[in-house]
This record gives C-alpha cells, sequence and structure tokens, in this order.
C-alpha cells in the first residue's frame, strides 16, 4: 500500500459557469472558479502557494492562446492575488487532469508548499478540428502522420473511438443499448446538478435513438458535450484540511499510465484496455482497496464507450461484459454501482476528468445535493478515454 | 466522392517519399526493419520493434481483412465536407498483426462491410501526379 494514503485531502471546489455561450473569455471563467475554490475552502488566496494545471486545448489543431483558449500556471499566476512568490508549480502534459493532482499530492507530502490550486480550463474550439491538416486558401496539405490518414478523410478522433467501438461491438455482441443505458443514466443524474450544461434538460430513450450519427456507430448523445469553463480544487495535507471550511475528502490512493500501443498508426480497442487495466491496477494497490469497495465510480466519458472500457479495465465487471452490467440500473444512483453520478462529460460538459473528481469529493463529504449516496464512504474518479494516457485517484470520507 | 481536387494531398518527406513514389507506379510498399523483419507503417526513423536503424521499404501483397470501419456523417473533415456520409475502413494486412492501413469505401458498400471482410489494395489517381492506395472488399 502506498504510504501517502490519508496525508492529503481535497478541500474546496469551485466552478465557473458551463456554457456554450459564454459572455466572458476562458481566463475569466478561469478567475471565477479559482476564486470560488479558494472561497469554498474558507481560504485567504494569499495562502495558495502551489499551482497546477493541464493546460492542454481539447484536440490538436484547436486554439492554444493563453488567456482565450487556455489558462496556463503562468497566465494564473500573472492575474490572481496570491501568495506574493509561489512556493511550486506543475503543468502537465499529459496524464489528463488526476495527474497534477497526483504532482500536488507529492509535493505536498514533500513539504514543497502548502496548498495547491489544481484547475482545468477547458474551450469549445471555433473553427473546427484541422487533424493536422494545413494550407488555407490552396488544396489542404497532411504532413507527418496525417499523410497517411489525412487524404481519407480520417483526421477527427471521434472516428478513431468509432473504430474502437465498432471493434467492441463485434467481438462481444455488444450493442447500442449499452450505450443509450449509459447516456440515459448520465442524463438522468445531471438532471440533477445545478451546474450541468443539460440540467434542465430531460432525455428518453427515443430522444437517445432518434439523435443524429456524428461518425457510425456513434451518435451525438455519445460525445460530451463542448463547452468553456474552468472548474477548480484546493488539495492540501490533511492536518491543514481539517482546519478548513469543508469536510476533507481524502486521496487515498492514485495512479496513471501511458499506453504501449501496438500499432503505430492509430489507438485500438486493445490498446485502450491495455492502458486502462494498468492504471486502474495501480490505483487499487495505491489505496489497498478494490472494486467492491467503491460506493460510486466517476468514470470518464469523453467519448460514451470508454464508460464500459473503464468499468471492464478497473474490474467493476469482467472484459466483455459491461454492456450487461449497466443493464436494469445497476449503475443508477440508487443502484449497485453509481456510475457519473453528476453527469459525466456527456451531461455536465466536457472538464476532461474534472467534474468527475469534483463529483467524488461532493459524494465522500455529503456535499452531493439531491445526487448523494447515503453514507458513500469511497470514491474513485478516473480519466482517459483509455488510451494514451489516463490517471485516477481515489478519495475517501475517512483517511 | 465529389470533388476531389480539395481533399487534403500527402506530404512527402525523407522518411515517406519511397511509399508515395511506388504508389504512383501502383505498387504499395512498406518500410520494413532489416534486422526483426517488423513493418513499421507510418515510417520510422528507427524501428519501433528493435530501435534499428536499418529500414527498408519492401513490397507487400495488398490483401488484408477489415479491421475496423466507421461512417462519418459529420460534415467538418477538411476536404471531405460535401461526402458526408463517407465510409472510412481500416485493413489489416496480411503481412503482420496490426499493420494498419486506412481506406475509403463508396457509400453504396455499407450493406457489405464488416470486420473480417477480405480487402484488396487498388490505386486512386487525385490528379496533379498525387496517387493514393485504397483498399476495396474482395
Ligand atoms: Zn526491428
Amino acid at each position: 500500500m502506498w504510504q501517502g494514503k490519508g496525508k492529503t485531502a481535497i478541500a474546496g471546489i469551485g466552478y465557473s459557469e458551463i456554457t456554450r455561450k459564454p459572455g466572458k473569455p476562458l481566463g475569466l471563467l478561469a478567475v471565477d472558479a479559482c476564486r470560488a475554490a479558494i472561497a469554498d475552502a474558507g481560504l485567504d488566496p494569499a495562502r495558495i502557494d502551489g499551482l497546477a494545471t493541464y493546460p492542454e486545448s481539447p484536440f490538436a489543431g484547436a486554439g492554444n492562446r493563453d488567456g482565450e483558449d487556455v489558462v496556463s500556471v503562468n497566465w494564473i499566476m500573472n492575474h490572481l492575488a496570491l501568495a506574493p512568490d509561489l512556493r511550486w508549480y506543475a503543468q502537465i502534459e499529459t496524464g489528463m487532469i488526476a495527474s497534477p493532482i497526483i504532482e500536488a499530492v507529492n509535493a505536498l507530502i514533500a513539504g514543497a508548499c502548502d496548498y495547491v490550486m489544481v484547475w482545468r480550463a477547458l474551450h469549445r474550439p471555433r473553427p473546427r478540428a484541422s487533424g493536422g491538416v494545413t494550407g488555407h486558401g490552396g488544396p489542404p496539405r497532411a504532413a507527418g502522420d496525417a499523410q497517411f490518414l489525412a487524404p481519407y478523410g480520417a483526421s477527427s478522433i471521434v472516428q478513431t473511438h468509432a473504430l474502437a467501438w465498432q471493434r467492441y461491438m463485434h467481438r462481444y455482441g455488444a450493442t447500442r443499448d449499452a450505450l443509450a443505458a449509459l447516456a440515459l443514466n448520465s442524463r438522468r443524474n445531471a438532471n440533477l446538478n445545478p451546474r450541468a450544461f443539460f440540467f434542465k434538460d430531460p432525455m428518453s430513450r427515443d430522444d437517445y435513438f432518434n439523435s443524429r450519427w456524428i461518425a457510425e456507430p456513434l451518435c451525438l448523445f455519445d460525445c460530451d458535450v463542448p463547452v468553456d469553463g474552468c472548474v477548480a480544487l484546493i488539495v492540501t495535507t490533511t492536518e491543514r484540511a481539517r482546519d478548513l471550511s469543508n469536510p476533507p475528502a481524502y486521496i487515498a490512493g492514485y495512479g496513471q499510465n501511458t499506453a504501449r500501443r501496438r500499432t503505430l498508426l492509430y489507438y485500438t480497442l486493445d490498446d485502450y484496455m491495455a492502458c486502462g487495466t494498468s492504471l486502474a491496477n495501480k490505483l487499487w494497490q495505491s489505496a489497498g482497496l478494490g472494486p467492491r469497495d467503491m460506493d460510486a465510480a466517476q468514470l470518464y466519458d469523453g467519448f460514451n464507450p470508454s464508460t464500459l472500457y473503464w468499468l471492464e479495465a478497473a474490474g467493476f465487471c469482467a472484459e466483455g461484459e459491461g454492456a450487461a452490467f449497466v443493464r436494469d440500473g445497476r449503475i443508477a444512483l440508487e443502484g449497485e454501482l453509481p456510475v457519473n453520478t453528476f453527469g459525466g462529460s456527456l451531461s455536465e460538459g466536457r472538464m476532461h476528468g474534472m467534474g468527475h473528481i469534483a463529483e467524488a469529493v461532493r459524494q465522500v463529504t455529503d456535499r452531493a445535493e439531491r445526487r448523494q449516496i447515503p453514507d458513500a464512504s469511497a470514491v474513485c474518479a478516473i480519466d482517459g478515454s483509455p488510451m494514451l494516457r489516463g490517471s485516477g485517484i481515489i478519495v475517501t470520507r475517512d483517511p | 466522392m465529389n470533388d476531389i481536387s480539395k481533399k487534403p494531398t500527402p506530404v512527402p518527406d525523407d522518411l515517406s517519399r519511397p511509399f508515395w513514389a511506388a504508389a504512383q507506379e501502383r505498387r504499395l510498399v512498406v518500410q520494413r526493419c532489416a534486422g526483426c523483419g517488423y513493418y513499421n507503417h507510418p515510417p520510422r526513423v528507427f524501428c519501433d520493434a528493435c530501435l534499428a536503424q536499418d529500414l527498408r521499404f519492401e513490397p507487400v501483397s495488398g490483401r488484408g481483412a477489415v479491421y475496423s470501419f466507421t461512417v462519418m456523417h459529420q460534415r467538418d473533415v477538411a476536404g471531405f465536407e460535401q461526402d458526408a456520409p463517407f465510409i472510412n475502413i481500416v485493413v489489416e494486412l496480411a503481412e503482420q498483426p496490426r499493420l494498419l492501413m486506412v481506406s475509403n469505401l463508396p457509400i453504396a458498400e455499407r450493406p457489405k462491410v464488416s470486420i473480417g471482410t477480405a480487402a484488396e489494395v487498388y490505386f486512386e489517381d487525385r490528379g496533379d501526379g498525387v496517387v493514393i492506395p485504397q483498399f476495396r472488399l474482395v
């Protein structure tokens, strides 16, 4: 078991508006989220002496102007009055959003700083993804690995996920019913989450099956909802957290991974599963807990099939049994394993896993509003598709 | 497909030039490691399997099977805005597991395609000297 178990905690949560019509630039949404997180923890901003983020654009080719399309450590440092001289920061390029939290935990345990603010700010890219294609005005040109994809129109990440899901259905005999169950579960939970983009929009089974195709076999409601917004968290040591406003959500374990992919052209279902399984094993080992100990699971759902892959990779069910597992209300709030209790990226909005972590914190600290699972004692939040990269943490009610 | 003039054009580089030169001659070649025999696609400056740098382009059979496929409906893929819905297949070549190449299929082929369907290479002339390998169902 990991020696850092229970030594740090998440003590504050802050959200900006989650919107498709932002009234302000992304940097100012980040300021809203960060100020809200600091206030939620009951801290003086001058005590924040550590900063960490995962600042990437939603995908390659999207804009990356600091303060408008992304919000870096440097931007926050320059535009928020925090500790006069920051003691520690980290800007993570891979691993997604649990990775800067993992770095923050390590820094806190090492004594490098006392209070870390971690945020994730994301914009809705406009115009569309280029997929490595350049050449405005003339014929578009595809260089690098894109020369083997873009001439065929295979430039979009949703196609990669559709190809993997097609293989999953073929291999295990699954149908779209499994994805419908996941999407409907997330929407129902989002209808109980006032911060969710789809808070006021219910979804019926007909709505799901009548939605338009994006990349067959994935439809509109199998894709996360692209938004502008920011979520921020305050991470500190257990001793310090106990003196703040909220009950601490103790960090019981963590894990991250990057894929050993087995083909150069694109990520396959096998790569997803290999990366995810290894990540989840590290997560369980570090906490000395297993899937049966979880009162809920917040599983990354940038595209809907990923939730199914995570259920299998993390051992909530056996490989190939995800479609049967999500049936009959098992993943509902009142079910055996509530999943994405806040609505997930599909229905809260694309916060790249930060919403998942914030909800895990809310559940183990009795702050989950009408979504509260009674006495939830341990909840995992896992990021990643799972492919290329991923990371996760487990938070608990007791240290 | 319509309006091929606006489709993205591959830009050959030092690594990929033999691949595109062979395509102009209607031949399919893939970079292969002289040390361990592994096929690298897209080509690399070192072998992805063993790190050796002795890499050569070798002819391959051009035969394989559909590894997966998707029908793109979203009209936001560069050069393919007018083509949606269009099919992408990924073909696993006979030479090596997960030696994958991407291709298109005419949308009329939608009812015939499934994972495992046999496929073979042909060459599509995109104009201006650009010839790209494509695969069709057999
Ligand atoms: Zn080799």
